[in-house]
């Protein structure tokens, strides 16, 4: 890969770190309100998975979407919006954090555990009967890999072929429940099998192999021979939702051992490891900085849906 | 006019939309080769391929989610699910998604699917295939209901079903599919949202849903020997509801039984008693009075599961009551 498009991968993940930072400060001023699962620590697979498709494309994701959101094209104004629930939002301010449709950039997400893998199933169906190559990357956590929605979903994907990247996001954590205790197999992939699918366990702090993996996938679904299974394994650094009381379900040594694999720290090493400048990088992070200050002080300024406004749009008028 | 079976209606609504559309596909178990439990969807696997008519594994929820993915994509689906009993297993992509889509989406996506079942007692199949759960869907914000109870109103409300851009949900009665009624030859039809008075009288108006409308009619058949005059109104569509042509019926006849399959607490029965009273009260002479199947599990053997749904002399004995 060369240092530029990594340079892009990094501007990329360093954002929506950034991004989740003042999220979580905006929670805590209880200006995000409920519903807001923080991303940090899993950039490297929204990023690497994102990089490998393109603006036409369709995602869909979960209750904790603003990670691929922007990685998919969403802009951090219009999620920052959607967070603190104003106009001008992705979903009009009336979505929130764990819910929302961003239809021109095609992102569709939700906050049901399981069910966005029958969704994107559907999606896949009408873009293989468009033939146009088309695919959909559905995101998913290790907790929606025990539902009847997995289960059926990736049956009826497999049995069609549909063009469909189906990628388990495992952060180690459903909820506080962590998946070795509930998630009966180990690597998760291996759910695939059973669906004649190969599964593939990448690293998913290390965005090249997200990459390289998700690329193999879609490259096998645009051929005709979806969908593709891929497990990357990650880590949740903050709690499941901002705020939650961690200590009761993970110690302080866990997180500092996975804080120490850091995705960004990661690819920021590779960067000056292939002779990036230093100075660069950090010019880089400034213009995110500011780039997310400027869309932050937007947002605020963003007025709350009306009523009226908020009641809109429940019905197509018969 | 010819006479066609109720089952031979929805199979000509297929046929007529999805030669027009060929966007409008077919998707459920054993809607294809086997072509149906009640023969709806027989023949159309030869005439329309499997591009357009999916035999799909038994997974509702697999099934709905499908529906709504590729709905928002814009393919209009006809989802059916074998019996309303399974629909809970597909009740999350229903409500939380399909019903949700649009709004969330700040009307940018539309989820055009129709998700056709049946429900009631007929078939003496039990408890987990025989029951009435209309009300359920009536009460979501965002998705549209249907009961249909002729071949005519089978046909022409189906065939606006799949041209609607909201998700719907149609429910047929499995007691419904061999009755018969004329039904034209030249395409017609019939729009959401509009009631229909199937009998006219002046002493006393039946609203009566799904099968419940044959029950009603048969009532007022016989009473009509007792010289009594029942008008029967059926809703066709619970939501959004015809208040009008059922608030006009009662002004005029000053008397309302609602007649209802599925239990009367909680149910869409209490939907029509309270747009009565809400709308018309001034016009009553007697509190409305609810004739509902009642609050049990439907029993297996042939006659019982009959015995626990109201029939023609539930009917007439509460016609009689309003009018003591």
């Amino acid at each position: 890969m060369t240092s530029e498009r990594m340079l892009a991968l990094y501007r990329r993940m360093y954002l929506i770190r950034r991004f989740d930072e003042l999220c979580y400060e905006l929670k805590m001023q209880d200006l995000v309100m409920n519903g807001f699962h923080p991303y940090s620590g899993q950039e490297a697979v929204g990023v690497g998975v994102c990089a490998a498709i393109g603006a036409d494309d369709h995602v869909v994701s979960t209750h904790r979407p603003s990670g691929h959101s922007i990685a998919k094209g969403s802009t951090p104004r219009s999620i920052f919006a959607e967070m603190l629930g104003r106009r001008g939002g992705v979903s009009q301010g009336i979505g929130g954090p764990m819910q929302w449709i961003d239809a021109p950039n095609r992102f569709f997400c939700g906050s049901i555990v399981g069910s966005g893998i029958t969704v994107a199933a559907g999606i896949a169906l009408a873009l293989q009967r468009e033939g146009k190559g088309r695919v959909c990357v559905c995101f998913f956590g290790d907790g929606a890999s025990n539902t009847g929605s997995f289960h059926e979903g990736l049956t009826l994907a497999a049995l069609w072929k549909l063009p469909v990247v189906y990628l388990c996001e495992n952060n180690q954590y459903g909820e506080a429940m962590p998946v070795r205790q509930f998630v009966p197999c180990q690597p998760l992939s291996k759910r695939a099998v059973s669906y004649g699918l190969e599964g593939v366990t990448v690293d998913g702090m290390d965005v090249e192999a997200v990459l390289a993996a998700t690329e193999a996938g879609v490259a096998q679904c645009r051929a005709g021979s979806g969908p593709a299974f891929i497990e990357a394994v990650t880590y949740r650094f903050r709690g499941h939702y901002g705020g939650d009381p961690e200590h009761t379900y993970r110690t302080p040594g866990e997180v500092a051992e996975w804080r120490k694999k850091c995705p960004i720290k990661r690819l920021r090493g590779r960067l000056l490891a292939d002779g990036v400048d230093e100075a660069a990088i950090d010019a880089l992070e400034a213009e995110v900085e500011q780039e997310l200050q400027e869309a932050q002080a937007w947002a605020l300024e963003q007025p709350f849906p009306t009523v009226e406004q908020a009641t809109e749009h429940v019905i197509v008028p018969l | 006019m010819p006479t066609i079976t109720y089952a031979q209606a929805i199979n000509q609504a297929y046929r007529e939309e999805m030669r027009r559309d060929p966007n409008v596909y077919l998707i459920g178990e054993d809607v294809g080769v086997w072509g149906n439990l009640f023969g709806a969807s027989q023949g159309l696997l030869d005439e329309f391929g499997p591009g357009q008519v999916k035999d799909a594994p038994i997974a509702e929820a697999a099934i709905a989610g499908c529906a709504v993915g590729s709905a928002a994509m814009g393919l209009r689906p006809i989802v059916e699910i074998m019996y309303i009993d399974f629909i809970t297993i597909a009740m999350d992509q229903i409500i939380n998604h399909a019903a949700r889509y649009h709004q969330l989406s700040g009307g940018a996506v539309r989820v055009p699917v129709v998700f056709r079942t049946q429900g009631g007692v007929g078939m003496r199949n039990s408890s987990q295939h025989s029951q009435s759960l209309e009300n359920w869907f009536v009460n979501v914000p965002g998705l549209v209901t249907v009961m249909p109870s002729t071949p005519y109103d089978v046909k022409g409300l189906l065939k606006s079903a799949i041209r609607d851009d909201n998700p719907i949900v149609f429910i047929e009665h499995k007691s419904l599919y061999p009755t018969e009624g004329a039904v034209p030859e030249e395409e017609y039809l019939i729009p959401l949202g509009v009631a229909d008075v199937k009998r006219e009288g002046t002493d006393v108006t039946i609203i009566a849903t799904s099968w419940m409308v044959l029950h009603a009619l048969r009532a007022a058949e016989r009473l009509a020997e007792e010289g009594i005059s029942c008008e029967v109104v059926d809703p066709r569509t619970l939501w959004p509801l015809d208040k009008e042509t059922i608030c006009n019926s009662v002004r005029k006849t000053g008397r309302c039984v609602v007649v209802t399959e599925a239990p009367a607490e909680g149910g869409f029965s209490g939907e029509l008693a309270t747009v009565v009273m809400e709308n018309c009260f001034e016009a009553l002479r007697k509190p409305v009075k609810r004739v509902c199947g009642m609050r049990t599990g439907i029993p297996y053997p042939a006659e019982l599961e009959k015995a626990v749904v109201p029939d023609d002399g539930w009917i007439a004995d509460a016609v009689c009551n309003v009018l003591a």
